[in-house]
C-alpha cells in the first residue's frame, strides 16, 4: 500500500473507467445466467449464487469507485468535474443494470419459464440482441472514441419494440399467469436497455450543453 | 466503425493526464525553484548578519520566554499557512545567530500547532451540512489536538530535560561535527554568489547598515514564500496521480502505520503538510475516510513537513541551523511515539475532536470562535504578556 505512491499506474479516472467496463462484463454475466434461467430450463438455484455474487461484487464496485472518484477531486480540484460526475451516473447505471439481471433471476425462482412458449425462439433472439448491446457498451467505454453511428438508434429502436410488448400484454385477453411474467420480464429487459443507453451517455457526454442558440 | 460526431467526446483516452506542462519541464522548474528557496534563505541569514549584533539581541530576547516563542511560531505560521515556510525562516534566524537553539525549539513546536489552522478553515467551507461538517470538523481538529498535545507534553520536558534538541545535537553533530560554529555546506557554495548579487542589488540603490539588512531580510522573505509556494503547486501537479493512488490504497481500511508513511510520503513530495491534511478533509466530510483513517494520515504530515526545513537548513552556515531542523523531525517523531504508540494516548485526540465536533455542529459559531481564538487571540496574548 506504501509503495502504490512510487508504483506506476492508470491516474484515477482512467483507473475507474478500466473498472467500469469490467463492471458492464460482469453485469452481462449476469444478465446472461439470469435469461438462461429463464428461457432454458436451467434450475435457477444452480446459477443463483453466481448471480448474486456478481451483483454483490458490481455494487462493491460501484462504490469503491464512487469513493475515489471523490478522492480524485480532493487531489486534482475541480478540473476533471465534468468527467466525474460522467463516470458516477455511469457507475450508477451499471449498478441498475446489474439489479434488473438479478430481478430477472428472482422471476425464474418464482417457477417462470419461457421454454415451452411458443415464441421462445423470438425471445432467445431479443435476448441476444440485448447481450450485444452489452458488448458494444463496453467497447465504447474502453475505447474512448465516441459513440459509434447508429449505436444509440438500435437502443432506442429496441426500446420501443419492448415497449410495444409491454403494450400489447397490458391489453392483452390471454391469461394473467401468460402474460403478467411477460410483462414483468419486458420491463427489466426495457430498463436494462435504456440504462445501457444512459450508460454509455453519461460516459460520452456527462453534462449536456443547452446552447440557447439552438 | 463509423462513430457519429454529433456527441462530443468528453472522456479522455487513458493515459492522457490534464497536464499543461510537461513533466520534465515541470520538474526542472521545481529543482529551479528549490534552488531559489535556499537563496532566499541564505539571502535571509545574510540579511540578519548586516544587521548586526543590536539588531539580533533584540530579536533574541523578543522570544527568550519559551511560551513567548511557542506564540510567534503559531502566529507566523499562520500568517504564511505554511509551518515549512515559518520553520525555514526559524532556520534562517538561527543560521545567522539571531535565533538561539532553545528559543528556537519552541517556535518551531508553534509552528506544528499553526500549520493546523490550514484543514480547520477547510472543514469551516462544509458549515452549511450538519453532517458533512461534523465530520469535517473532527478530522482537521484531531490534528490540532494532537499537537497541542504533544506541545504540552512535550515542551515542559524539552525544558527541563532537553532531551528533544539533545537528540538533534547529537545527530547534527554526527552529520557535520562539532568543531567551531560554521560548517561547509555545500548548498551554501552554490547559492553564495546570488546572494552575492541581491547585496550588489542593494548597494547600487545606495542602500547600507540596518536597511540594507532589512531589505536582505524582505528579499530573502518574499523568495523563500514565493518559492515554496511555486513548489508545493508545482510538486502536486507533479504527484498528484500518485497522491491519488496512494490515498485510495488506504481507503476505507484500518488506519495505523500504513496511513501514518503514506501521510510523510505524500508530505514531503509536496513539501506542505497543509496540502495533506487539506485534502482528508472533504473526504472526511463526505464520509469516504473516517477519523481514524485520517488521523495517522495527519501525524505523518507533520513528520513529512519537517523535510523542508532540513532542505534549509543545507544553505545555512551554522550547525544550529541544523540542530533545529534536526529538533522539529525529533519533535515530531517523539510525539509519534509517545502519544500515537500508545493506545490510551492515542484515543485522547479523536475523542477530544469527536466532542468539539458535535459542539460545533450544535452552536456554529463556536467553531469560528475556536478558530479566531486558538489561532489568533491566545497566541497574540501570550506574545504581548510574556515577550
Amino acid at each position: 500500500m506504501v509503495l502504490s505512491f512510487f508504483r506506476a499506474g492508470d491516474s484515477g479516472l482512467d483507473h475507474v473507467v478500466t473498472r467500469s467496463v469490467a463492471m458492464v462484463n460482469d453485469a452481462r454475466h449476469s444478465f446472461d445466467l439470469a435469461c438462461m434461467a429463464l428461457m432454458s430450463g436451467a434450475d435457477p438455484q444452480s446459477v443463483s449464487d453466481d448471480v448474486r455474487e456478481t451483483d454483490l461484487r458490481i455494487n462493491a464496485n460501484e462504490q469503491q469507485l464512487r469513493s475515489e472518484l471523490a478522492v480524485h477531486i480532493s487531489v486534482h480540484g475541480p478540473n476533471d468535474i465534468g468527467e466525474v460526475i460522467g463516470l458516477i451516473l455511469l457507475l450508477k447505471k451499471i449498478e441498475r443494470v446489474g439489479d434488473h439481471a438479478k430481478n430477472i433471476l428472482d422471476l425464474a425462482e418464482s417457477g417462470v419459464s419461457f421454454l415451452d412458449e411458443p415464441d421462445i425462439d423470438e425471445l432467445l433472439e431479443e435476448r441476444r440482441t440485448v447481450s450485444g448491446f452489452f458488448t458494444e457498451a463496453s467497447e465504447i467505454l474502453a475505447e474512448h472514441e465516441g459513440i459509434p453511428e447508429g449505436f444509440r438508434d438500435r437502443l432506442g429502436e429496441m426500446t420501443s419494440q419492448i415497449q410495444s410488448r409491454i403494450d400489447a400484454y397490458m391489453t392483452s385477453d390471454q391469461p394473467g399467469h401468460q402474460v403478467v411474467p411477460r410483462a414483468v420480464y419486458h420491463r427489466y429487459l426495457k430498463r436494462i436497455v435504456a440504462n445501457l443507453n444512459s450508460a454509455v451517455l453519461a460516459a460520452t457526454e456527462p453534462v449536456r450543453v443547452i446552447d440557447p442558440t439552438e | 466503425m463509423s462513430r457519429d460526431t454529433t456527441l462530443p467526446v468528453v472522456a479522455r483516452p487513458p493515459g492522457t493526464a490534464n497536464r499543461q506542462m510537461p513533466t520534465g519541464a515541470r520538474a526542472a522548474l521545481v529543482v529551479g525553484l528549490i534552488y531559489l528557496f535556499l537563496v532566499g534563505v541564505s539571502s535571509l541569514e545574510a540579511g540578519i548578519k548586516i544587521m548586526g549584533a543590536d539588531t539580533q539581541e533584540r530579536l533574541f530576547s523578543a522570544v527568550s520566554n519559551p511560551i513567548a516563542g511557542l506564540c510567534v511560531g503559531i502566529l507566523g505560521t499562520v500568517l504564511v499557512q505554511s509551518s515549512s515556510a515559518s520553520t525555514s525562516v526559524i532556520v534562517g534566524l538561527v543560521a545567522s545567530g539571531a535565533l538561539g537553539v532553545e528559543q528556537a525549539v519552541p517556535m518551531v513546536m508553534g509552528a506544528n500547532i499553526g500549520t493546523t489552522v490550514t484543514n480547520t478553515l477547510v472543514s469551516l467551507g462544509h458549515v452549511r451540512q450538519s453532517a458533512e461538517f461534523k465530520r469535517a470538523f473532527a478530522a482537521a481538529t484531531v490534528h490540532d489536538f494532537f499537537n497541542v498535545l504533544a506541545v504540552s507534553i512535550l515542551l515542559p520536558i524539552e525544558l527541563i530535560f532537553k532531551p528533544i534538541s539533545g537528540i538533534a545535537k547529537w545527530v547534527s553533530e554526527l552529520l557535520v561535527g562539532s568543531g567551531g560554529t560554521e560548517w561547509k555546506s555545500p548548498v551554501k557554495k552554490w547559492v553564495k554568489e546570488p546572494v552575492g548579487w541581491l547585496k550588489d542589488l542593494w548597494d547600487q540603490f545606495g542602500a547600507s547598515g540596518n536597511v540594507k539588512g532589512a531589505l536582505m531580510v524582505a528579499t530573502g522573505l518574499v523568495v523563500v514564500l514565493i518559492a515554496l509556494a511555486l513548489v508545493t503547486r508545482n510538486m502536486k501537479a507533479l504527484v498528484a496521480a500518485r497522491i491519488e493512488r496512494s490515498l485510495n490504497a488506504i481507503l476505507g481500511k484500518a488506519g495505523g502505520l500504513v496511513a501514518l508513511v503514506v501521510g510523510m510520503i505524500v508530505t514531503i513530495a509536496v513539501q506542505s503538510s497543509s496540502i495533506t491534511t487539506s485534502i482528508l478533509i472533504p473526504l472526511s466530510a463526505a464520509g469516504v475516510l473516517t477519523l481514524r483513517n485520517a488521523y495517522p494520515v495527519t501525524l505523518g504530515a507533520n513528520v513529512g513537513t519537517t523535510i523542508t526545513a532540513l532542505l534549509a537548513a543545507l544553505a545555512a552556515s551554522s550547525p544550529d541551523s541544523l540542530t533545529v531542523a534536526l529538533a522539529h523531525t525529533t519533535f515530531n517523531i517523539i510525539g509519534i511515539l509517545s502519544l500515537y504508540a500508545l493506545p490510551f494516548f492515542r484515543e485522547v485526540p479523536v475523542i477530544a475532536a469527536t466532542a468539539m465536533a458535535e459542539i460545533a455542529v450544535r452552536r456554529r459559531v463556536l467553531a469560528v470562535c475556536y478558530v479566531v481564538g486558538m489561532f489568533i487571540v491566545a497566541p497574540l496574548l501570550g506574545v504581548a504578556i510574556l515577550r
